[in-house]
Order: C-alpha cells, then structure tokens, then sequence
C-alpha cells in the first residue's frame, strides 16, 4: 500500500488555526497555517508531509531535525515557525537532486556511510553547513560542528565521507581479510 | 534443578508436542509460489522467488532492515545462486507463511557450551532436534539475536538454486537441447548455438518445470559472496526518501501522543479530559491499558503529534502509584547481591569439583561486579500507524516481529488474527527494543477510537527513555583458586539478576510461556560458555523477578557478562604475574579458533608496543552469536574519564558474505558498547526513571567516537552472527585498559574512575 498519499492540510479546514505564514522552503514559496509557537519540524512533517526531517528528541540534542535556515545549521524541533518569516529554509529533499546529489551525498554513498538511516538527513544538513563556512574542515572542526547522534556509530565514517567531499582524500574505512 | 534433569524434562515435552504433529509430512522452507499474492507481470518460482517480465528477480524479505545491512545480505544470497546483478534482486515484504520464521534464532537459545556444539554429542543433536522443529512449526518471522544470515544460509540459496534449476529446465525443454551446455550470466540463459533468454521470458514455463536435482554452487565458484557490494538501502538514506515508520502518510491520518504513569507499573486515575480537548487541534483522549508488559496512561489524538503532545503534556492526571509498591534500582541492587549470597540458583554449566580444589588452593581470587539497567534509545521514537475499518486491522509499523504485532492487534482489535495486515517499515534503530508490541497494542486501542481513519501514535523521548523494556540489572560474584605453582585451576560464577526470555514471551507469544520460569540462557551466557581451559568449573545463576520490565538489549547477557568474565580474567592475570595476552594465550591451547582470533588482534594492535605516554592498551576477547571477537583499545583519561582512541577488531564470523557491512558492524558495536560503558545508567527512584532524554541519558559523539579497524579471520563454516558479537568485549577491553593506566580496577558499569 502506498504510504506517501496524504494531503496536507489545506488552509480553512477544520482543526487550522486561521492563521497563515509564508515560508520560503527548497526555493519555493509555502503558505502555511500553524500556530506561531508550533516548531519548524512539525510544520515541515505534519503540516506539509516533508518527512525527510526527522524527529529524535524534541530539545535540540540529537540533531535528527537538522535543517539549514540561511545556511546556517539549525534544529527545527525547538526553531517555532514565527521567526522564520522571510528566511531561506533548506531541507534534505533540497540537499541535491537525483540528476546532481550534493558533493556530501555522493561521498555518503563512496563510504557507505547510514546504517539505520535515521539520523543521515540531520547529519547531511549539518555537514552542509560545516563544509559551507568551513570547505576544507580539520577533525577538530568537524568534532565541533558534527554534534548530532548516531546510535549505530556512524561517526568514523561520517568523517571520512565529509573528508571525501570536502576534495580532502578518500581513504576506505578499514577493513583487512587475513589471506 | 540439575541443567540435566531441565533438559530431559524440556525434551521430554517437546517431544509430545512432535508425536502429534509426526503425522504432518515433511516440509521444506522453499515452499510454494502461491504463498505470493498475485501480481502482473510476475511469475512465482517458490515461496522466496519471483521473477519479473524484464527478467529481475523479487525475492520474499522476512527480515527487518534496522541498519544492520539484512536487506543487503540476503539479497546477495540470492543474486549468487541466480546469476544476477544485486541491483537486479528487489525487494517485496514475505506474508505470513511459517516457511519465513527464523528458525536459526530459536535454535540458539539452547543453552549448549560451544564445545558441546563442536562434538555435538546426543544431547546437542537431539536438542536442536526438538527445537528446530519446534520452530519451523511455530514460524516466528523475528529479526533479533544476529541470526538473519545463519538462518537464510541454506534456505535462501536453495530457494534461489530452485529457482534457477527450473528456469535451466524451462530452456532446456523448450530449445530442446542439454542443460549442460547452457551458460548463465546476469540473469541471461545462454547455449553456444546462439540461443538465448532472460529469465523474464522463461518464467511462466520455469513455473511448470520441476527442478530436477538442486544443487549450490561451490565455494569457488562465488562471484557475490565474500566480496564488498554496495548496500542497496544507502540511495534512499542520503536523500530523505527512506521510509521510515514515522514516515508513513495516509489520507486523512491523525497523530497521537501519548503519556504513560511515570511510577512504572502505576496508573492514571482522574483525568480532566475537558482541558485537553479545548486545547488547539486535539479531537479526543483515549485511556491506554497496560499493554504486553507497559504501563497505563493515556493517548491524545489530533491534527498534528506536536498539537497532540502539548495537550497531553498540560493535561491535569491523578497518578496512582503501582499497586505492589514503588520500584527502586537501589534496593533492587541490594537484593540481588543478597540473593548471590542466598541462593544455589540454576547451574548452566560443571566441570571437574571447584569446591574441593578451591579448598586445597594455595591462593582464591574473588570479586563481586554489577551492571545496572539500560535503555535502548533507538533514535526513531517508538511509533505505530494504525487503522481499524470494516472488522479489519491495517498496522504500519517499525517492528522486529511482525506476526507478534498482528497477534496482540488481533487481541487488543476482538479481531481474527488473519484480519490484521502488518506492511514493515524501515526501522529507526532496533537494538532489541522493537521485539517488543506494547507500542503496536496502544495505536490499534486509539485507532479502534477514530472511526476508521489512521493514526499515527509516536512516542516522546522522554516516554522512549521512562517506559523502556530495560536491560536487567546484573550482578555476579567470580571466584578463581591458583594452586602452589601459581597455576589457575578452577573458575566459579554465581550471577543474580532477572530473566528477560519467560517475561517476553509472556508479552509477546503467551502460549509458549509456561506456568513455571524456565531457565534462560540470555541471563548466563558470557559466563557458562567461556572458552578458558580452567579444569574445575561451576557456572550458575539465580533468576530474580523484580518487576522493572526487562528486554533483550543488543547481545543481551554477553553485553554485562563478557564485562564480568573478561575483567576477571585479567585480574587473574595480574595474580598469577602473567601479561594479560599471554595468561589468555595460555588457557586457550585446546581452543585454537578462539586463540586465532585473540592473536590476530594482537598482532594488529601491536600488543606490547610502546604508545605514546599517558596511553594503555587493553584486551578482551568474547564470543557471542557464533561469533568470535577480540578487542584491543588504546586509552588515554581525559578530564577524569576514558577516552579511546583506537580499537582492533579481530572477528572470526564463519563464512562472510559482505566484509564491508562486517566491518560496519564492528564500528557500530563499539561505538553503542561504548556509550554503555561510558555513560549508560538508568535509576529508578520511588517507580520512576530517572533518565529522560539524550542530556541526562548520554549517547557518544563525534569528537569521542575512536578509530575502529576490523580484521576477519578467513573461515569456511556457516555465516555466524554480525550485528551483535563486537558489543560485549568492548566495556572489559576498556575496563582492563584503564587499569593498566591507572592501576584501578573498576568492577561496576558504568565505568567512572
């Protein structure tokens, strides 16, 4: 059965608040009606079915709903929607296209980065912003910027891969067959 | 009760239970092509194969893909036998049949020494035996206890050599001309006269053609397995197209968040239903009963979960206390330590007479070690979408047991189980805490309120860290005895904690849980099953019921036993003034594959060899799953808490069907045993958990994550486990490490210095 068919709320339906915001979201313009103090995640998931963002703690820990507002790193489940009027939100259904991925989603699929999965689209907006300000990044920068949990322990190859991308060697994880 | 006599008994019953099913013929797990729904375009070869008009082949997946890389695995099985690109290998969720449950799992819960399994005496064949026909007659698709690989070994290649074999015959038929002269290659049937056809064109007749003789390819002759392939499940993972059970959207779907009584085991009495339905979006409160082993509490349902979960969260509740008193992980600790004191408990294992060598024993060793209870924390919050309409149950769900999910959806819906359709999302991280149903019963008790539309119910974190199904709280006492040359002679573990197997399947499949516990191989393995040569042994464990609800927890009792037993040994090495390596080198002369293993990671990790100041190796080595690893951690103390740097993995894992998803195994093993051993902790006060999100329950990050390097040790026996075995030497390898460092010895998890 198809799980991707639902249809977002459309504005003056029952259980909206009446109140419209406009967002700028992938480059495109979105109309939304949500309560002002609602987080961007909510809005993005439940609102207008965007379920790329993802939710894994609800107060900014884990960074599963990382997205990038003006390129910056930011966790949409404590930004509310009201101050994010007139601001560039990017989401991982924007990160690259099927025809040209991101230079990280590339090097994400070279190391064979996500276990799970789960945390990859918070992880991938973070390394975007990292890679943005900082496009040949140390280990300690990436330490400082890449503070999103990964419960399956991608993290050495989270590493490699934004190397990977970043043009910086493309060393394989290790791994070694006694002959 | 004597291991003996419990086996007897066991066998015993089991055996009654096969009189009546002996007259069942016998069945293969190949099974036939109308165990598949009808489809266009697609032919049926058996129950796991299915050929495409194109040529591409849609193979049956009865296995959860939870990061593990089982979505990869089993598919290259299947393109190695068929001759066809892995990318060619799609994949469709297998029904219900029994031909899918996971044998291999159940089979391994027997609690043999692996010795025993190696000279596979009466009672080890008999045993699995009983068992395995046990299991294919209940058929319980599961997904746990690193078992998907061992448990498709055999049955997928035969499904897919089957297969094969009918389209040859198909060709063979129709060209009229001898199979033996045929070539396949991608999917392709070729003669060197010229004739040609894909599988695609073959199909329909390959239907009608028996197989003839089903032979597997030889080892040599493997194109797929044993060498790296891309996982297929990374593409939908980089772009945010993975499905994941939060993912899933339907027209006109509500959300629900829920809230369960903090004091575990307690209940909501007064709710002021009125202040949550004035709240914005919310549309109803459902009272949630104490589903397959959860706590009360109550659901509320609206427009959007964020909308759900404010009003669930300002609702004013009476909370009562759990009926039997409050539980404590500090009083419980106690009475586990008396109970070590107290009670003979279960032996699991006997060798040679400790008691008479410990009494003429030059020297004894003893030491008392506890782990505490942990959570799962999956990064996907608990979730299930649900849907009753028409006396019909549709549930989409992140699970590890779907048959299990149905059975308490029929029970909680007063539907037939044949009603309840379960579509298996990807999951969010499994760790053991998806075996669980609780989450399954609570979405189909609000769905049966919502008048036929579908609602999501999601979990908090803070609802995922307080009302987990916890790893038990263990504590365990070693006594070693050295004799007057300074030999070590006799091992002796007594461990005390609760048994997770009898409390799950109360949950989850009550008729196998019987009136009386019986013993639980989770709760001692990593103790009865070491492979040191001591010739005196006594291995036994007291089984408590605490009543904190408990679950299998990724590896299970190895990952607080080989803590336990790994630490020991080293302390007993420091006894004996031997170097850790070499006192393990020299209890494992008559276990070479394990010996193998240990010195593979020596000489990787350059064992002995100088390292930078303030930096101390340390060692373990631990098998679990059919599995062997050896660790060596390089650790240094920052701040006054280990920091690893680095960790050698040496893994003996049978055969290996994709090194590359091995290794991402062992990294992610480390990477979970470590924030276990670093940070894990969960205290229950007065009934409540007192961890309730990532700041007070930590996960490792970024900047602690070590450099892990695998190592395989080359092997031609059946695929072991991979998912699990390089969790349980992580905690002592970093125990014995510190130790060296500082010259403490840390005996609890944990560790803090």
């Amino acid at each position: 059965m198809d799980i991707s068919g639902g249809q977002p709320l459309a504005p003056g339906q029952p259980g909206t608040t009446g109140r419209f915001m406009e967002l700028q979201i992938n480059g495109q313009t979105v109309q939304v009606d949500a309560d002002p103090a609602m987080p961007l995640l909510w809005v993005l998931r439940d609102l207008l079915n965007m379920t790329g963002t993802k939710f894994g703690c609800g107060v900014a820990a884990c960074g599963a709903c990382t997205v990038r507002v003006d390129g910056q790193a930011v966790r949409a489940c404590v930004t509310p929607v009201a101050t994010l009027a007139g601001r560039r939100i990017q989401t991982i259904e924007a990160l690259g296209t099927p025809a040209r991925p991101h230079a990280l989603q590339r090097a994400w699929i070279a190391e064979q980065v996500p276990q799970c999965g789960y945390c990859q689209s918070g992880m991938l907006m973070a390394a975007a912003a990292l890679l943005e300000k900082t496009p040949k990044p140390t280990d300690a920068d990436i330490d400082a910027a890449m503070t999103n949990i990964c419960r399956c322990g991608t993290y050495q190859r989270v590493r490699l891969a934004i190397k990977r991308a970043a043009g910086m060697g493309a060393a394989r994880a290790p791994v070694k067959k006694r002959s | 009760m004597k291991r003996r006599i419990w086996l007897l008994s066991a066998a015993g019953a089991a055996g009654a239970l096969i009189v009546g099913w002996g007259a069942l013929p016998p069945r293969s797990r190949t099974g036939s092509g109308r165990l598949w729904p009808p489809a266009e375009d697609q032919v049926a070869l058996n129950g796991w194969i299915k050929i495409t008009a194109d040529g591409s082949v849609v193979l049956a997946m009865a296995r959860s893909e939870m990061g593990q890389g089982v979505h990869t695995a089993l598919p290259m099985l299947v393109a190695e036998e068929l001759d066809v690109p892995l990318s060619r290998v799609h994949l469709e969720q297998a029904g219900a049949d029994s031909i899918y449950g996971n044998v291999a799992m159940l089979v391994a819960g027997l609690p043999f020494h692996p010795f025993e399994l190696e000279e596979r005496p009466f009672k080890v064949r008999a045993g699995e035996w009983v068992v395995r026909k046990l299991a294919r007659e209940l058929g319980i698709n599961a997904t746990g206890g690193s078992s998907s690989v061992a448990d498709a070994w055999l049955v997928l290649r035969t499904a897919a050599a089957t297969a094969r074999a009918s389209l040859l015959g198909a060709a063979s038929l129709q060209w009229r001309l001898p199979v033996a002269e045929f070539t396949v290659s991608n999917g392709v049937i070729s003669h060197p006269s010229g004739k040609s056809a894909h599988y695609g064109e073959l199909a329909r007749f390959a239907a009608a053609t028996p197989p003839g003789s089903v032979t597997l390819k030889a080892r040599e002759d493997w194109k797929v397995i044993g060498r790296n392939a891309a996982r297929k499940d990374i593409p939908a993972k980089v772009d945010g197209t993975a499905r994941f059970g939060l993912d899933v959207r339907l027209p006109g779907m509500l959300y629900a968040a829920i809230r369960l009584c903090p004091m575990l085991g307690g209940a909501p009495g007064a709710i002021d239903v009125n202040a949550a339905l004035a709240m914005p979006g919310v549309e109803r409160l459902v009272r949630l009963l104490p589903y397959a082993g959860s706590t009360a509490g109550f659901a509320v349902v609206g427009k959007s979960w964020w909308q759900c979960q404010q009003a669930a969260q300002a609702v004013p509740v009476d909370w009562h206390q759990r009926p039997a008193g409050a539980l404590d992980s500090r009083q419980i600790a106690r009475e586990l330590e008396a109970a070590l004191q107290g009670e003979d408990g279960f032996t699991f294992y006997e060798k040679g007479s400790v008691a008479q060598v410990e009494a003429g024993a030059a020297r004894k060793l003893e030491a008392l070690y506890r782990a505490p209870y942990l959570a799962h924390a999956a990064l996907e919050p608990m979730n299930c979408t649900a849907q009753v309409r028409d006396g019909k149950v549709f549930l989409w769900v992140p699970t590890q047991v779907p048959q299990m999910g149905a059975a308490i959806a029929a029970r909680v819906a007063g539907v037939a189980v044949e009603d309840v359709s379960v579509t298996v999302t990807l999951l969010g991280g499994g760790f053991g805490r998806r075996l669980e149903v609780d989450y399954i019963a609570q979405a189909v008790r609000v769905a049966l309120e919502c008048g036929g539309r579908p609602v999501q119910l999601i979990w908090s974190r803070e609802e995922d860290t307080t009302h987990d199904f916890y790893r038990p709280m263990h504590v365990a006492r070693l006594v070693a005895a050295v004799d007057a040359q300074g030999r070590p002679v006799s091992l002796r573990i007594r461990s005390a904690g609760d048994a997770i197997s009898p409390r799950w399947l109360e949950r989850g499949v009550p008729m196998l849980a019987g009136p009386v516990d019986t013993p639980d191989k989770t709760t001692a393995e990593g103790l009865f099953d070491l492979p040191y040569g001591f010739a005196h042994q006594h291995m036994s464990h007291v089984a408590t019921r605490k009543s904190v609800p408990v679950g299998f927890w990724r590896s299970v009792g190895h990952s607080h036993n080989a803590f336990f037993s790994e630490c020991f040994i080293d302390e007993l090495a420091l006894a004996v003034q031997q170097d850790p390596l070499a006192l393990r080198r020299q209890l494992l002369r008559d276990a070479p594959r394990y010996l193998a293993v240990l010195e593979l990671a020596a000489k990787q990790s350059g064992w002995g060899g100088k390292l930078p100041t303030g930096r101390a190796r340390g060692i373990a080595l631990h098998e679990s799953f059919g599995s062997i690893v050896a660790q060596v951690v390089e650790v240094s103390l920052l701040d006054g808490r280990p920091r690893v740097h680095r960790v050698v993995c040496a893994i003996d894992c049978g055969t290996v069907v994709n090194p590359g998803i091995v290794a991402q195994q062992m990294e992610s093993a480390v990477v979970f045993a470590l924030t276990a051993a670093l940070y894990g902790k969960v205290d229950i006060h007065d009934g409540v958990v007192q961890q309730k999100n990532f700041p007070d329950y930590p996960m490792l990050l970024q900047a602690q994550a070590p450099l892990v390097e695998t190592h395989l040790v080359a092997s031609t026996r059946p695929p072991g486990g991979v998912g699990e075995p390089g969790v349980p030497p992580l905690a002592p390898a970093v125990a014995n490490a510190v130790f060296a460092l500082t010259g403490t010895r840390l005996r609890s998890l944990p560790l803090v210095l």
